[in-house]
């Protein structure tokens, strides 16, 4: 059983790691969004070595840097895969095979993952080492609470992801709505400008969504704005979330496979 | 010569038509760019606006100047995805082979290339950046007399003509590489942050790259920094910036119509 998905998670890795091309335009890619985000945050601090919000310039490269490597490794290729397989009518054949569709696709993502570790972090870590130094995290624990938590993290965008990807089954043509999605999740999860510099109203009702609990709370406990105590809660509401959001992902496949519709022939 | 151009007006509204009634096909498809487009820009703005009242003004631009310069580029960025997006797709037109059929056409081929797709859902991308700087307009206390509007209309054109030169030359390379698709992410993205942010908050060498070597900073940031009467900004050029942004535009647009012939004569079918 486990053995297919590592198979799975193999050839999409073999795949990715095959197209250099692409790999090297995306590296560059997230250098610029970097590069300018940093400079951004430096115009922002104006040379000063004020504190705002108990933040110092470094946190926030630190924050910045980490934030744009997670974005290229928490890879969620869900929502297009089944919207492009149910166009294409080839989803039919992935119901063929003997092991759970979404579970498949889990795989192929996690290989996509896993090949964004080797091309795209290594370099943007060597890039961002060399412009702006070693993003190191605050502390040993915090880089030991990053970890899990990241985990956890990606569990919320993927079963997110998912859920869009669903609705195709329902429409045929689902158009950007991952899209939209992605663009909601970017600035409400505090991935380009953390939510503790946002009006206390949008931080008071960002409380109750999953986003803040998807880039904030990881970046947050790796530069050491979440002490170890707040850490630990803020990643028992992540699991809370992964929790409610996996019962609603089965809710709704249950209901979803019936309605299938196969295009093409 | 009148009735070739008259021909090239028919065909441009045919194209066009088809163009549309594509785009019309799948209504979710209309309703989600709708939904996106204005979401991505306005936060863009929004958070800008967040750094702005949580810091300082960036390199001395405050909030009102940042959202005029943010809306001057997001309106050439929405020009331009209306008329020239077929430019992002020219390594699929060679791998599929579809750029022979205008090699067989007796047209001229960079003409069929962007009016075959006029993109009218780019007006989308029009829409927030129309607003977002009539708002910045609004805040800077811009005078809209007929001198100021001409420069602007200029300007605009300008800007445009630029990014199309820059997407010409990038899809010129998939005569040879067959694909650049990646490419065209990157580029956008370079001047996504090269238009709406000041390149003067940059270091040295950018601003060099971004004024000399690829000119993205005639597009939004030297005119802007014209209109906004900001005068210690990166480099004192000798001509009035929003009179040199058409000019620098239709050099740079002239430029890559010749790097596109020059990659054409490079061009094999990659079709069977």
């Amino acid at each position: 059983m486990l053995q297919a998905y590592w198979y799975m998670t193999k050839m999409r890795l073999l795949t990715s790691l095959a197209y250099r091309f692409e790999v090297f335009a995306s590296v560059g890619t997230n250098l610029i969004l970097m590069l300018a985000s940093v400079f951004l945050w430096k115009a922002a601090y104006g040379g000063g070595t004020q504190q705002i919000n108990a933040l110092s310039l470094q946190d926030l490269t630190t924050y910045t840097v980490l934030s744009i490597m997670l974005a290229s490794v928490f890879v969620c290729g869900v929502q297009d895969t089944i919207y492009y397989k149910i166009r294409e009518g080839q989803i039919v054949t992935d119901f063929y095979r003997p092991i759970p569709l979404l579970a498949c696709y889990l795989a192929d993502d996690l290989g996509g993952m896993l090949s964004a570790m080797i091309n795209k972090v290594i370099p943007l870590f060597v890039f961002a080492a060399l412009f702006f130094g070693v993003p190191w995290p605050a502390s040993l624990a915090g880089f030991l609470l990053f970890i899990p938590s990241c985990l956890l993290s990606y569990a919320i965008l993927w079963l997110l992801s998912a859920l869009i990807g669903l609705i195709a089954f329902w429409v045929m043509e689902l158009g950007n709505m991952g899209m939209v999605k992605d663009s909601i999740v970017r600035v409400l999860s505090g991935s380009i400008v953390p939510l503790w510099f946002f009006p206390e109203s949008v931080q008071t009702v960002s409380k109750f969504l999953p986003f803040q609990y998807t880039y904030q709370t990881p970046l947050g406990i790796y530069i050491g704005n979440i002490g170890i105590q707040d850490a630990l809660a803020a990643m028992g509401v992540q699991f809370i979330w992964v929790a409610l959001l996996f019962i609603l992902l089965a809710a709704c496949w249950k209901r979803t496979k019936s309605k299938t519709l196969i295009q093409g022939g | 010569m009148g009735s070739s151009i008259r021909h090239y007006f028919s065909v441009a509204a045919c194209f066009a038509r088809l163009a549309i009634q594509r785009q019309l096909e799948y209504p979710l498809f209309l309703f989600s760019w709708l939904l996106m487009i204005p979401i991505q820009y306005f936060s863009g703005i929004w958070m800008l606006k967040i750094i702005v009242d949580r810091f300082q003004p960036l390199n001395g631009w405050d909030f009102p100047e940042l959202t005029f310069l943010y809306g001057l580029g997001l309106i050439s960025h929405g020009i331009f995805v209306v008329f020239f997006i077929n430019t992002w797709h020219i390594d699929r037109m060679v791998i599929e082979g579809a750029f022979d059929r205008l090699l067989l056409r007796p047209m001229n081929v960079f003409f069929q290339l962007v009016a075959s797709y006029i993109n009218f859902i780019g007006l989308i991308d029009c829409i927030p950046g129309i607003i977002i700087f009539i708002y910045g307009c609004q805040l800077v206390g811009f005078e809209w007399t007929l001198l100021n509007i001409i420069k602007l209309l200029l300007v605009l054109l300008g800007g445009v003509m630029i990014r199309a030169a820059l997407f010409i030359s990038l899809g010129t390379i998939a005569f040879w590489t067959k694909r650049n698709a990646s490419m065209v992410g990157f580029t956008l993205s370079m001047l996504e942050r090269g238009t709406m942010y000041p390149i003067s908050i940059y270091p040295y060498a950018i601003q060099v790259l971004f004024t000399f070597i690829l000119p993205i900073g005639f597009i939004s940031f030297y005119p802007a920094a014209e209109f906004l009467n900001k005068s210690s900004e990166a480099f004192q050029l000798p001509l009035s910036f929003a009179l040199a942004t058409p000019v620098i535009g239709f050099a740079c647009f002239f430029l890559s119509q010749w790097i596109f012939r020059f990659g054409m004569k490079s061009y094999e079918s990659a079709g069977s």
